[in-house]
């Protein structure tokens, strides 16, 4: 498989993680860029041009709140996880873990069938 | 920071109207943090190269703006398919018609020969492919535009959302050959035997008080040639119908039958064939001129005609030969039913 197509898988798997991510770490009030650090420092790499539109629709589909406040001298707009986004996260938190379980089961019974053909097989 | 203030201008110019202000906004702040936490790692001010670097990291702002617009699309991924399918055709309908055409006018008629061949033939072949050209885009923006209201209106009712599996086309078997085909082409073969036998045996094949026309001593040829590859085609349309599948010896005998018949049409127009054409109303001479004009220029005229024929049909022989062949590969056991589902 060619670079540009992994890098392609990499990105569609990394998209619904990217949101589940953003939804917890906006548990704690937080400014985009700030957002953007902590979740590159724990391995969640974002760029600006994913995030902001990100952000804008979890907002709009009410999950998340907003307002800009002076810090620093300078205006910045803080997020955090509206009550219904904290729902939504609940939710969405149980829903990957169990993906994640199916995914492990899964990888695991493939795993032990091919050890298996290949053992038939010499 | 001039190089700040124009990029944000360029990508505020991309943005939609009312989220303007508080996108560049944001932007703008996310920006400026970045380069605060560079310049306080360095100890300085960024120059306006390694600003430079930091924009050009962010994207093109045309890019940058559009990742904040929603998802637009003329003809969507539910349509598309349909919108290449029918472009294909339309395209397909249009073209094949228009080249088959000019091929005709190139090779009948000297006017447009001499036009496009003479001293003028850039500006006659410019006004050529201008006219297709214009012609191809005026098919392809209909097509186009006709997709995009059916998007809409399938975005608004969904109406591609309600079907029926039930009404699916049939599963399709290249190799099957109709019976109601193989029953006109025997009905066909039968009537043209009948007729070929009881009028054509003869050189003169037309003898009339008002008109006679005679063939030269080579027509018992064409004559016994032309029966005996009726017959073939008779007994093959008989054995398709009891077997209507497409083997690969079946398919080999239909292209020996069509070579040796566009053969004959070959040899037919080129032997002068016409002896003598007797008409009460005609002179003689008128007559003989006639045969003359029809044995040396109407008979060489078909001779391309045969030969695109030729060509269309051996193509299509030979196709269902390898597709005949590729099936008895895959389903050796027969042509029948389980090899549709390969």
């Amino acid at each position: 498989m060619s670079p540009e197509n992994f890098e392609n898988l990499r990105l569609e798997l990394r998209r619904g993680c990217l949101v589940l991510a953003v939804l917890a770490a906006l548990r704690t009030e937080q400014c985009g860029y700030t957002l953007r650090k902590s979740l590159a420092e724990h391995g969640l790499a974002i760029d600006e041009g994913t995030l902001y539109p990100l952000l804008r629709r979890l907002e709009s589909q009410g999950l998340l709140t907003s307002e800009w406040r002076e810090e620093d001298k300078r205006n910045k707009r803080f997020y955090r996880l509206s009550s219904e986004g904290k729902q939504i996260f609940k939710q969405l938190l149980a829903e990957w873990q169990d993906i994640d379980s199916s995914l492990r089961t899964v990888v695991k019974e493939q795993g032990h069938g091919t050890s298996r053909t290949l053992h038939a097989g010499r | 920071m001039e190089l700040l203030e124009r990029y944000m201008q360029a990508v505020k110019f991309w943005l939609p109207r009312q989220q303007k202000q508080d996108i560049i906004a944001e932007l703008s702040e996310d920006i400026h943090s970045e380069i605060e936490e560079k310049e306080t790692e360095l100890g300085r001010k960024l120059t306006e190269a390694e600003i430079e670097t930091i924009l050009k990291q962010r994207g093109r702002p045309v890019l940058v703006a559009n990742r904040y617009l929603p998802q637009e699309h003329l003809i969507g991924p539910v349509l598309f398919p349909i919108y290449r399918f029918v472009l294909k055709i339309v395209l397909l309908c249009y073209l094949v018609p228009w080249v088959l055409a000019w091929a005709g006018l190139l090779i009948f008629n000297s006017g447009y020969r001499a036009e496009h061949t003479g001293p003028g033939w850039i500006s006659a072949w410019g006004s050529m492919m201008g006219s297709i050209w214009f012609a191809a885009f005026v098919a392809a923006g209909t097509v186009t535009l006709v997709f995009a209201i059916l998007e809409r209106a399938q975005a608004k009712s969904g109406f591609l959302n309600d079907w029926d599996p039930r009404k699916l086309p049939p599963v399709r078997n290249p190799n099957l050959i109709p019976r109601s085909s193989s029953i006109v082409e025997l009905c066909v073969g039968m009537i043209f035997c009948l007729w070929w036998t009881a009028h054509m045996h003869s050189p003169v094949i037309v003898n009339l008080p008002s008109l006679r026309i005679s063939l030269s001593s080579q027509w018992r040829y064409f004559y016994w040639g032309f029966l005996i590859l009726a017959l073939v085609n008779i007994s093959l349309a008989g054995v398709n119908l009891m077997r209507p599948y497409w083997t690969g010896l079946r398919a080999a005998f239909r292209l020996l039958s069509d070579v040796a018949g566009l053969a004959l049409f070959f040899w037919l127009f080129k032997s002068n064939i016409l002896v003598e054409i007797a008409a009460a109303t005609i002179s003689p001479e008128k007559a003989a001129e006639f045969t003359k004009v029809i044995n040396l220029v109407w008979m060489p005229r078909m001779l391309p005609v045969v030969l695109i024929l030729a060509v269309v049909i051996g193509v299509v022989d030979v196709f269902r030969i390898v597709r005949a062949r590729k099936m008895s590969d895959v389903h050796p056991a027969g042509t029948g039913k389980s090899a549709v589902m390969a």
